[in-house]
């Protein structure tokens, strides 16, 4: 029977299964709001106690509100920076550099974050170029910037591949040529002088007398090489007055192949070999003493991994500040509904049935949840929007977090626990002595 | 539906036990009018809510018509209320927040389908001969009159054959009165109803049928109002 669930369950489309499953969260709520108000219309009686204490209910529902809109706000936000920073590192299939952290190698190689890393040798880049397997072997040597871009040396095949082509100009073809990344803010033919360093530490006129010229501009790629400049490696290395990797007789050549003998050394280079599968040998090939290889996505899969854990625990924390807070705001309405005690007393004396007295204060508490719940799922989804623009902005990671499937199931799951926390009330109302009520 | 009222030997306690009143015997006939008056804390109220069965620690018995209120259940007693039971209250105690007509079809929230048609269509018969307006005002703008004949028309939109009021005129001025008090024995008359009401309003009291003291949490004898 179970493997039978198991089977079934599995054929199912993913959004299938995330309806049903919507779909069976909530159903508590629906159960507990069907027997509660079986045989009974309290609706209008329930909207004339809410009008009548509408700022206190006002401040109910926003304080759920904001605490369900942080809670889907954290989680959807985690996701779309853990999406994007995958989408950013989806062109590096494999790094290959001198022997270090391959955390701190990613985040300088890929995500352009400055750091020092110690150079590969041309001996072991020429072990890299050669290899029979190896399509694409490209420098990658940074730590030079100009304004808040980074200058990065590479090759113009590594620009072809990171942005499948350029938006405007053409790649570069000379050593005093670059392509900007499209939010560079030069234009084609603009000139700049590259400074020594990254950030407040760059000394402007380290490099003074090296012009180059912006040539051509990449697509956003949502990435940080959308704020890089690219130039060939051969011009990073000549303004720190290195040989520029070819012999001198060939030393106005832009581009592989480069001469070990004269190969000044880079801090990473990436590695893309003709087929997938062949990635994975590289990897085994190029991890030696002199050097270490690393697939950016699996590096980050790991930290994902970490990440993961404390999504976890920011799920439950979110859920557990839920909850606290309904709890609060049902400790609220306890006393809340001794306000209109008087009133639920007079429907006892009516003749009104004890349920329908549990089922009113129930369906004014379970009002307020999903209301909040609903304002929540709102203030999340204008929260995830404003974060993913300051996240975007601030670490040129494009990070397009967007409301899902686990957020509605958060917050089925909060709406039906705490709509199951409001039968507490409920029952304490019913519980009232209805001439003490009455005489209040 | 009318029905005949008979108490014997009750006894009706506090939570904590204390005794609050005893009654040996009364009755009522249906088309009886009939006041409880006496001074405050006497007892006159909760001899009122005993008969409505609200009073949850009593002994002795309540007969309606053949129904002991004294000996049923919380839900028995709420439906014997809801059947046959019509209330009102000294501040009126209206749901300001809705219409007349919203106040006085309160009891279709908890009455089954088959019933809040009439309900609704006897409050609005009600609230016509009463002459309270039926716009979508809500009561919190209505005058004490207004609110008071609102509570009465809610207390009859089930039809009861008993009509329990509690200082039905303290809130009232004399006129308003005056002209609810007309209506309300009118009312009880014309539909051989029986009315039980607890006033200090003597002008009430002259047009009751029967008039019964309650002193120190006891009936005392039948009053002769002059």
């Amino acid at each position: 029977m179970p493997d039978l669930i198991t089977n079934n369950w599995q054929s199912l489309s993913p959004l299938a299964q995330d309806s049903l499953w919507l779909a069976l969260l909530l159903l508590p709520t629906f159960l507990v709001g069907m027997v509660v108000l079986w045989g009974f219309r309290p609706q209008a009686l329930v909207g004339a106690l809410l009008w009548r204490f509408r700022w206190t209910n006002l401040t109910f529902v926003l304080l759920i509100a904001v605490s369900v809109g942080i809670g889907v706000g954290l989680i959807a936000q985690e996701r779309g920076l853990r999406k994007g920073t995958a989408r950013a590192a989806d062109k590096f299939d494999l790094i290959v550099a001198a022997p270090g952290s391959e955390i701190t190698m990613m985040f300088a190689a890929v995500y352009l974050q400055p750091s020092d890393v110690p150079l590969l040798s041309g001996e072991a880049f020429n072990d890299i170029a050669t290899h029979e397997s190896v399509d694409l072997a490209a420098p990658i040597a940074f730590g030079d910037s100009y304004r808040d871009s980074p200058v990065v040396g590479t090759t113009a095949e590594f620009i072809r591949h990171l942005s499948g082509g350029l938006a405007e100009g053409r790649l570069f073809a000379v050593s005093g040529e670059a392509v900007a990344g499209s939010s560079v803010d030069l234009a084609l033919g603009a000139q700049f002088e590259p400074a020594h360093g990254v950030g407040d530490a760059a000394e402007e006129d380290a490099h003074a007398g090296t012009e180059l010229t912006i040539v051509g501009r990449m697509p956003p790629t949502g990435s940080p090489w959308d704020r890089a400049i690219l130039v060939p490696v051969e011009v990073v290395w000549e303004v720190h007055g290195l040989v520029n990797g070819h012999a001198p007789d060939r030393s106005s050549q832009i581009g592989p192949p480069f001469d070990p003998d004269f190969f000044p050394g880079t801090p990473a280079v990436l590695v893309r070999a003709e087929a997938l599968w062949a990635n994975y040998a590289l990897r085994s090939d190029f991890t030696r003493d002199d050097m270490m290889a690393f697939f950016p996505g699996a590096v980050l899969a790991q930290l994902h991994s970490l990440m993961g854990d404390v999504r976890q625990v920011m799920s439950v924390m979110a859920i557990l500040t839920q909850v606290l807070v309904t709890a609060g705001v049902l400790t609220g309405l306890i006393v809340l509904a001794r306000l209109f005690a008087r009133r639920l007393a007079l429907l006892r004396a009516l003749g009104a049935p004890g349920r329908f007295v549990f089922a009113v204060v129930w369906t004014y508490a379970a009002t307020l949840i999903v209301a909040g719940s609903l304002t929540g799922l709102a203030i999340g989804w204008i929260a995830v929007r404003v974060i993913s623009d300051v996240v975007t902005a601030r670490t040129d990671i494009l990070v397009r977090a967007t409301l899902d499937w686990p957020e509605f199931h958060l917050i089925a799951g909060f709406v039906s626990l705490t709509v199951l926390l409001a039968l507490l009330p409920a029952f304490m109302a019913m519980s009232r002595n209805i001439i003490t009520d009455l005489r209040a | 539906m009318s029905l005949p009222l008979h108490v014997e030997s009750l006894s009706v306690r506090a939570p904590n036990g204390r005794l609050l009143l005893t009654c040996p015997t009364f009755s009522a006939a249906p088309g009886d009018v009939i006041g409880l008056r006496g001074p405050s804390g006497a007892g006159k109220s909760t001899f009122l809510y005993a008969l409505a069965g609200l009073q949850s620690t009593m002994s002795g018995k309540i007969d309606w018509g053949g129904t002991d209120l004294a000996h049923l259940g919380d839900g028995a007693r709420a439906r014997f209320r809801r059947e046959t039971i019509g209330m009102i209250f000294q501040d009126f105690l209206l749901f300001e927040e809705l219409s007349a007509l919203g106040n006085a079809t309160l009891a279709t929230a908890f009455n089954g389908a088959d019933k809040r048609r009439s309900i609704r269509k006897t409050a609005e018969g009600f609230l016509e001969r009463l002459r309270v307006p039926k716009d979508r005002r809500t009561v919190d703008s209505f005058s004490g009159g207004e609110r008071q004949r609102t509570a009465i028309a809610r207390a009859l939109a089930h039809d009861p054959a008993i009509i329990l009021a509690d200082e039905p005129t303290a809130s009232l001025d004399r006129d308003t009165a005056n002209a609810l008090i007309a209506d309300l024995i009118d009312l009880t008359r014309s539909e051989q109803k029986t009315l039980i009401a607890v006033s200090h309003d003597l002008h009430l009291l002259e047009q009751m049928d029967r008039v019964i003291d309650i002193a120190d949490g006891r009936l005392l004898s039948e009053a002769a109002l002059a």
